[in-house]
């Protein structure tokens, strides 16, 4: 008897965990999407003349991609009679999630212009084939006939630009020899790739050394970073003058890690995204410069280019959505800017 | 009998510790830079985190279960530290205790869908675990990754005495006590009859779901401390590390270290020296810039092989005894 009745009360407590977090989901889902439902109530109120566009990002579930969905959505808030529904994989390596979501976004016929960023191109490749609806690239490009345009500024000439800025501060800060170690994301995934070759380029135009073969691979998380950086030291107690990462968090974690070795001191940390955290670690020194690409603009833009599309017009085959290099100077702009898109 | 079975058990240690030996040795004519005092205390600072969710993962393990969750649960603590943090709380003690807790309490519900909602195997609850605990450390945290947090609590990740990181002395302790918990308790008897035989276990009057009920507390407990440790090496709590294979280090830690999925089996210096194992291999990787495929495929390996030699171990033993029982047989 007793047993049964803790056995009810626990039953009912994970219920009312389950509904309060659903509730949770549904508040913040709301919140964001308020204004979705006004767009809606205004399209139900023009009759038929709505356009309908799909949004397939790599995921949702990150800050750097939320600037990319709020950038969408603001385009379908702004203009009536467009619809934009925004979704995304689970995480940027569930690379079956985002196909099996583009085939069946693509299979139910429901939207009249499709924008994808990819996790793996070649897959979207032969997903899209034979597609006759508008169809455009954002953030990542994919090679198919059927894609219209790509809106974006490529990972690899955005990361080229930020090695090339990270070599005229490290001859600014009086470094000789001016060498270059990546700490990158996870190895074989397409956008870790193109930041690699990226950085490479751009340290090697300034004439700097990138040491290609001590390319380090931290899976894009902090706490491997710091021990990819504990071994780059260990390697170099000489110091080296740039650390080129992958994104923001391994910066940030590569610069923890050096923080009390003097032959590091003057040593760039190059992060990408520029992502709020990353603005405040640069105004405070943490991190010395992060590559930004202009994800809101991206996002923006992209859904621009679908809806003008649907309409028949003419699309440029690139799009460039901006990037910029984010350092002491202008992070807390960037901050504030970044802060006002997420509401 | 049971002097044999406590000399077959050092043999095994004995063994592993002759693995993390050779392989030092190896490294050590690989990379120049292996053997020195700082790296040497790098491989130290590196080993806390999964020495602490392998301690958690061992005592599953002994009975028969496992705890898939250890890893989000140690990063859906840091996130809960951080999302305090960044509402404004700055006190360390209660930014701990709250990561404590929390880390606490998701063991605390793991053991209860085991043992009072009958929940079949761990490895489906823990599973859903680790994915509710992933979707909401990104819901809480906005999916921002979170900085800024105060010198209290990065304390446990960044001090050192005598060069001699504090995370690695804090799990030297912990791994003691829960040593002597486990061979000096009745507590400790029970978690390894609960991996042998359940219905005999409950049976003898123990009462089993407490004795699994507190190891998925115990292992939720250890996953806090490890997200604690990772604020402190990192500076940083990001939603999206929850799925990352730290759960898989964990096992693998434990099985090195002489565990079985079959349950019954397992100690904490041999979970240690596999921890130590698995940290020196990383280690070695990064001196060396090997590429992540091929160290996924040498970390693939390490498991196979220590699995492997345990079974052979067993099959040997049981051989010996079966001849012995011949000859005894005989000789009567």
């Amino acid at each position: 008897m007793k047993n049964s009745l803790v056995k009810r009360i626990l039953v009912a407590a994970v219920t009312a965990a389950m509904v309060l977090s659903m509730a949770a989901c549904g508040q913040k889902e709301e919140s964001a999407g308020g204004d979705d439902a006004s767009t809606e109530e205004g399209s139900t109120n023009e009759s038929g003349g709505e356009i309908s566009v799909d949004v397939i990002l790599k995921t949702t579930a990150s800050e750097y991609w939320g600037y990319v969905k709020a950038g969408a959505e603001a385009y379908g808030e702004e203009n009536e009679g467009v619809k934009v529904e925004v979704k995304g994989a689970t995480s940027e390596t569930a690379y079956d999630e985002q196909a099996n979501m583009i085939e069946s976004d693509l299979n139910s016929g429901a939207y009249d212009a499709y924008v994808i960023a990819p996790l793996q191109a070649d897959t979207v490749t032969t997903l899209i084939s034979g597609q006759t609806a508008p169809i455009i690239a954002v953030d990542t490009k994919i090679e198919a006939p059927e894609v219209l345009s790509f809106v974006g500024t490529g990972n690899e000439d955005a990361a080229a630009m930020g090695g090339e800025k990270a070599v005229e501060v490290a001859k600014e800060r009086g470094w000789k020899e001016i060498k270059a170690i990546a700490i990158s994301g996870v190895q074989g995934d397409g956008t870790v790739n193109a930041r690699l070759a990226g950085y490479q380029k751009g340290v090697e135009a300034a004439g700097g050394e990138f040491l290609a073969d001590e390319t380090q691979y931290a899976d894009a998380v902090a706490d491997k970073a710091v021990t990819c950086m504990e071994a780059i030291m260990q390697n170099h107690p000489e110091g080296i003058a740039i650390i080129a990462c992958n994104n923001d968090d391994i910066a940030m974690g590569a610069a923890r890690a050096a923080k009390d070795n003097e032959a590091y001191k003057d040593t760039i940390f190059v992060g990408f995204d520029g992502i709020q955290s990353a603005c405040e670690a640069i105004i405070k020194g943490e991190e010395t410069m992060s590559v930004a690409q202009e994800a809101y603009d991206m996002g923006y833009k992209a859904v621009e280019a679908a809806v003008k599309a649907t309409q028949g017009e003419k699309l440029d085959e690139f799009i460039d959505s901006g990037c910029s290099v984010v350092d002491e100077t202008n992070a807390q702009d960037r901050m504030d800017t970044l802060k006002s898109y997420l509401g | 009998m049971k002097n044999n079975k406590r000399s077959s058990g050092f043999m095994s240690l004995a063994g592993t510790f002759g693995a993390l030996v050779i392989l030092c040795v190896i490294l050590s004519f690989a990379s120049d830079k292996f053997l020195s005092y700082s790296n040497l205390m790098s491989i130290l600072k590196q080993t806390p985190f999964n020495a602490l969710l392998s301690a958690g993962m061992l005592f599953c393990l002994i009975t028969a279960g496992i705890d898939l969750s250890v890893g989000a649960n140690a990063t859906f603590c840091a996130c809960i530290i951080g999302v305090l943090v960044k509402s404004g709380m700055t006190n360390p003690v209660i930014l701990i205790l709250a990561g404590i807790l929390t880390g606490t309490l998701v063991g605390l519900i793991n053991g209860l869908l085991l043992t009072r909602l009958h929940l079949p195997h761990p490895f489906v609850s823990t599973l859903g675990m680790k994915n509710f605990l992933w979707g909401f450390a990104l819901l809480i945290t906005g999916a921002q990754m979170i900085n800024g947090f105060p010198d209290g609590v990065l304390a446990l990740g960044t001090v050192t005495v005598g060069g001699i990181p504090i995370s690695f002395i804090l799990v030297v302790v912990l791994y003691i006590m829960l040593h002597i918990l486990l061979t000096r308790t009745a507590l400790g008897r029970s978690i390894y009859c609960a991996g042998g035989n359940m219905e005999a276990t409950r049976l003898s009057g123990i009462n089993s779901a407490n004795v699994l009920t507190f190891c998925y507390v115990l292992s939720g407990f250890m996953a806090s401390l490890a997200g604690i440790v990772s604020i402190g090496r990192s500076g940083i709590c990001n939603g999206a590390n929850a799925l990352q294979p730290y759960d898989t280090d964990a096992i693998a830690a434990s099985v090195i270290g002489g565990a079985s999925f079959m349950g019954g089996k397992g100690t904490m210096a041999g979970a240690m020296l596999g921890a130590l194992i698995i940290a020196t291999l990383r280690n070695g990787f990064t001196l060396l810039s090997i590429e992540s495929a091929v160290q996924n495929m040498v970390l693939g390996l390490v498991i196979i092989l220590a699995v492997l030699l345990d079974v052979i171990r067993e099959n040997m033993e049981a051989r010996a005894r079966r001849i012995a029982a011949a000859q005894q047989v005989s000789e009567d």
